[in-house]
């Protein structure tokens, strides 16, 4: 368990230290506005803005609320896309 | 580095696997908190709900797509939108029409200060050469790039015939002077009194300007009179009135004498005494009456002659003055 969790430790220090982390998080981000799920995930929050009301929403509620729905509506293409290339990444530094 | 080595070399594909979905979802969760943020961020300054309008003003402005109507659902009409209400009259004009409309209508522009010019000198009975010349000063300035001189006489009939297009349709429609050989010698007198007359060598026509007509010189003036008149007759107006107020009544006397003008109405060229003349004649209302100038042309050159060198009126009214009373007063 130890074990495991520092490798976890080390996989994501490679990840930043690489800069593929930022990479990986820039082209989740363009192709998500690309399929149109910020735009739905947007109309979502209208939503739940209006249910809460304008004053009184904070991000805590927002976050419960969006993120599930976010996860969900992620495309399939983009998740496996995504995947891929994360697996890439530790092919390569699983070999070293 | 030794043991992350290990470590990894030592995972199978099942934990690889999870550790990438693991990565996913934090990837996923991230852009999903990033969002947040910036909804957040939107909403507590308030420009969240900035390009939000409500359903039923986004229903009246939905984009139309069908064959036969533009985006807003109106049906295309070439005529639409291009009429406009005179604010004088209150009819609708088509808009190609309406300055011309309007010139007319509130008496502004070239054409009315030209009727007013008119209105000037039917009542001031003495000027009329005067006011003739101001004509023609006009018609000058409306077509001086016409250009030169030599297109002199075309100039005459063009002016001529666009008058004519307007103010009597039919009356010279095959050519802008007047044949002078159709003339009896009263309407000649008559004509060589008010205007020009030189004789176009291209069209065998009469120029229908004023007696000062810029394109013809005295010269030639003199020689139509005694070549129409014969040798007794000469310029009239070479007698030293060239000024505006030319027409002194010493001067018309002599004129007049010399002419042996009988004073009578009929042939008068009076606007007021020949159209009523003609009503007296040929008919009732002005149209009939031009309809018969048209026949009998020499009539109709009396009346409409002189007034070629103005304006576009329904009522051909001549800046000549009237003469009759004058005469009458002379003789």
């Amino acid at each position: 368990m130890n074990k495991d969790a520092q490798m976890r430790a080390t996989i994501n220090q490679k990840l930043i230290e690489t800069g593929e982390r930022e990479r990986l998080k820039e082209l989740l981000r363009a192709k998500l506005i690309e399929c149109g799920w910020k735009d739905q995930l947007k109309a979502h929050c209208k939503d739940v803005i209006k249910e809460k009301g304008l004053e009184h929403v904070t991000v805590d509620d927002l976050v419960a609320e969006i993120t599930p729905k976010g996860r969900a509506l992620v495309p399939d293409s983009v998740k496996k896309e995504l995947l891929q290339r994360i697996r890439t990444f530790l092919a390569q530094h699983a070999s070293l | 580095m030794k043991m992350e080595d290990m470590s990894l070399s030592g995972l199978d594909n099942s934990k690889l696997e999870a550790i990438a979905h693991e990565i996913y979802t934090e990837l996923v969760e991230d852009a999903c908190l990033g969002l947040c943020f910036e909804v957040h961020r939107a909403v507590k300054c308030g420009y969240f709900f900035l390009d939000d309008t409500d359903p039923d003003s986004m229903k009246d402005f939905e984009i139309v797509d069908q064959p036969g109507v533009d985006i807003f659902g109106q049906v295309y009409n070439q005529w639409k939108n291009k009429e406009c209400v005179c604010p004088n009259c209150s009819r609708s004009i088509a808009a190609s029409r309406f300055a011309p409309h309007l010139e007319k209508c509130l008496g502004m522009g070239r054409n009315s200060s030209r009727i007013a010019n008119r209105r000037i000198a039917s009542s001031n009975n003495l000027n009329k050469s005067e006011s003739d010349q101001e004509d023609n000063d006009d018609i000058n300035d409306n077509d001086w790039s016409y250009g030169s001189e030599k297109k002199a006489p075309s100039r005459c009939r063009t002016q001529l015939a666009r008058r004519s297009k307007s103010l009597k349709p039919k009356m010279y429609s095959n050519s802008a002077g007047i044949n002078y050989e159709t003339l009896g010698p009263e309407e000649l007198r008559t004509l060589l009194t008010t205007q020009c007359g030189v004789i176009s060598e291209h069209t065998k026509k009469m120029c229908t300007r004023s007696l000062r007509c810029p394109q013809h010189t005295d010269e030639q003036r003199r020689a139509v009179r005694v070549y129409l008149l014969g040798p007794s007759a000469s310029l009239p107006e070479a007698e030293g009135g060239v000024e505006n107020d030319s027409f002194e009544v010493a001067e018309s006397q002599a004129l007049m004498s010399r002419l042996q003008w009988d004073g009578s109405s009929d042939i008068s060229p009076s606007d007021s005494a020949s159209s009523k003349a003609s009503e007296c004649l040929w008919g009732t209302n002005n149209s009939e009456s031009r309809k018969t100038k048209k026949k009998k042309p020499h009539l109709g050159l009396v009346s409409g002659a002189p007034g070629l060198g103005s304006s576009k009126k329904k009522k051909p009214k001549p800046p000549a003055p009237h003469t009759p009373s004058i005469y009458d007063d002379i003789n």
